[in-house]
């Protein structure tokens, strides 16, 4: 069943029928469905990722972050410069819907805090939020008091450490866990774990690598396993012990050793010896 | 086709969500002796249209019959059921439309590609929505080309577009549920040409284009095109831009 959002108003349209918003009916920050979120901008700015703008009502300017005017608001909120043009700044005077390839988008705030989600995964920012590249590649993390906004490919789900997660399934963490990597040794070591290994026969559940996170904080799942495409985070400086910086930046889910074809369990002639 | 034509306030509801699937036998029986009656569509979940008919007819996209109960008869209709001009306007101008007309006592639904699918009424204003978003009308609506202009071309869908008149309802389809936004003199509204798919009643629309000398840097808001709405109706805009799944719808 669809569920009716808001209240219809009088005019076009019939009781009964689609909820029809105007700009007085419209959600001040806040979901208009579980796919579009409504902005209202009172002479304020927010970061908006490229294109995410469906409509708006009220006068509003797009501007790219490399727009002089705005130097002094990318230095404060801003600090990944290398993918900045992926970044739009909006501001004036209305209410904006953000949407983003028909999925689920959420408001999140955060309250002195930070939280570190997946580059596909964010779609705007209030400025009071300071962006920054995550040290685990393919993630961004935002340090600061204010709101943002994020899609995801199904609802999200929050859980506590300690848990482990699907590597496909997790969107971000909160507060910092330790977020590392586990695997099901028990399942890959011995003979038969060789003889799987060598030669995919027996299968793999495609569960044997997690990501395990321990710690205070809150980890965040989509409800899905397929992942959003992701966004360029932006290169990193070539310094040593960078990690992500030596080799062509690699997926999120890197393991020594890069992409795994399934049913291939590891480098396990090098980790094991065989 | 469409002799019998619809009642405006005076039809025994609306086509609004319900639960009762042998409406239209009730309707059958009572309610269609003194009425006159009309097909009901109503939304079965979000992604299917379910149409109670009691001998009238809908016009719907070829092949968008999922199921049926009682009666049915489906008739291919050449150039949209426009005649020999219509079918010649569609033809020339690109905006083509494989329709079907879906005759029978019974219930029918219809769904597209899993894509949600939304309910339009129509009281004697026009529709305008692009013939790939345009899942079934009712068979007394009647359906034309109009020429958009550049929205159409920064639509990248063609400078054509599919007008829908008359009294009945309409079900359009949007990749993901769309939402009604309301346009009025002081309200006026602006879209992305990627997320609009529709609007009824009686709009002026004016393209905007905020391309400067930033956008040929590589500099742009990302926002370059726009289009203004100013007047009175409403238009329909879904949550996703057509690039993905909906770059060929």
């Amino acid at each position: 069943m669809s569920t009716p959002y808001g209240t219809p108003g009088p005019g076009y349209g019939t009781p009964g029928g689609p909820a029809v918003f105007d700009p007085t009916t419209l959600p001040a920050d806040d979901n208009v469905t579980p796919y579009t979120f409504c902005v209202e901008l009172k002479g304020s700015q927010w970061f908006l990722q490229k294109g995410k703008m469906i409509a708006y009502y009220g006068s509003m300017e797009f501007n790219g972050i490399g727009h002089g005017r705005l130097d002094r608001l990318v230095r404060t909120s801003f600090h990944s410069p290398l993918h900045a043009s992926d970044w739009v700044v909006a501001e004036g005077s209305g209410k904006m819907l953000l949407a983003d390839r028909a999925f689920d988008v959420n408001s999140y705030d955060l309250e002195d805090g930070n939280l570190t989600i997946r580059s596909g995964n964010l779609l705007a920012f209030q400025p009071s939020l300071a962006l920054k590249q995550s040290i685990v590649p393919g993630f961004l993390t935002l340090i600061g008091t204010g709101k943002f906004v994020a899609a995801s490919n199904g609802p999200v789900v929050f859980m506590e450490p300690p848990i482990r997660v699907d590597p496909q399934a997790l969107a971000g963490w909160a507060d910092c866990p330790s977020p590392c990597h586990h695997y099901d040794h028990g399942y890959m070591t011995g003979v038969m774990g060789g003889l799987r290994a060598l030669t995919g026969l027996g299968g793999a559940s495609g569960e044997e690598h997690q990501f395990e996170f321990v710690g205070a904080g809150t980890v965040l799942l989509q409800s899905t396993e397929t992942l959003m495409a992701e966004q360029a985070t932006g290169a990193v400086p070539p310094d040593a012990g960078v990690p992500g910086s030596g080799a062509a930046h690699t997926g999120p889910s890197q393991v020594a050793g890069g992409q795994r074809l399934p049913g291939q369990l590891g480098d396990l002639q090098r980790r094991f010896g065989l | 086709m469409g002799g019998r034509r619809p009642g405006g306030p005076e039809r025994a509801s609306k086509g609004a969500v319900r639960g009762d699937v042998h409406l239209w036998e009730l309707l059958a029986a009572g309610a269609c002796g003194y009425l006159r009656c009309v097909a009901m569509f109503r939304l079965q979940g979000s992604k299917v249209l379910a149409v109670d008919m009691t001998g009238d007819a809908v016009k719907a996209k070829n092949g968008s019959m999922v199921a049926y109960d009682g009666q049915m008869a489906f008739k291919k209709m050449s150039g949209g059921g426009e005649g020999l001009r219509g079918m010649v306007t569609r033809r020339l101008t690109g905006e083509q439309m494989t329709v079907m007309e879906v005759k029978g006592h019974g219930t029918c639904w219809f769904a597209d590609r899993a894509a949600e699918i939304n309910l339009v009424n129509l009281q004697g204003d026009k529709l305008y929505v692009e013939s790939s978003n345009l899942l079934a009308t009712d068979a007394g609506l009647r359906t034309g080309t109009s020429f958009t202009g550049l929205r159409g071309a920064s639509q990248g869908n063609g400078l054509f577009t599919t007008t829908v008149e008359g009294h009945g309802q309409a079900a359009i389809v949007s990749d993901g549920p769309a939402v009604v936004l309301r346009v009025s003199p002081q309200y006026p509204l602006t879209v992305d040409p990627g997320a609009y798919v529709a609007h009824q009643g009686n709009l002026r629309q004016s393209f905007q284009s905020g391309v400067t000398f930033r956008t040929l840097m590589g500099e742009g808001g990302g926002e370059a095109f726009q289009i203004r709405f100013e007047g009175d109706g409403l238009v329909y805009v879904q949550p996703s831009e057509r690039n993905t799944i909906a770059g060929e719808v």
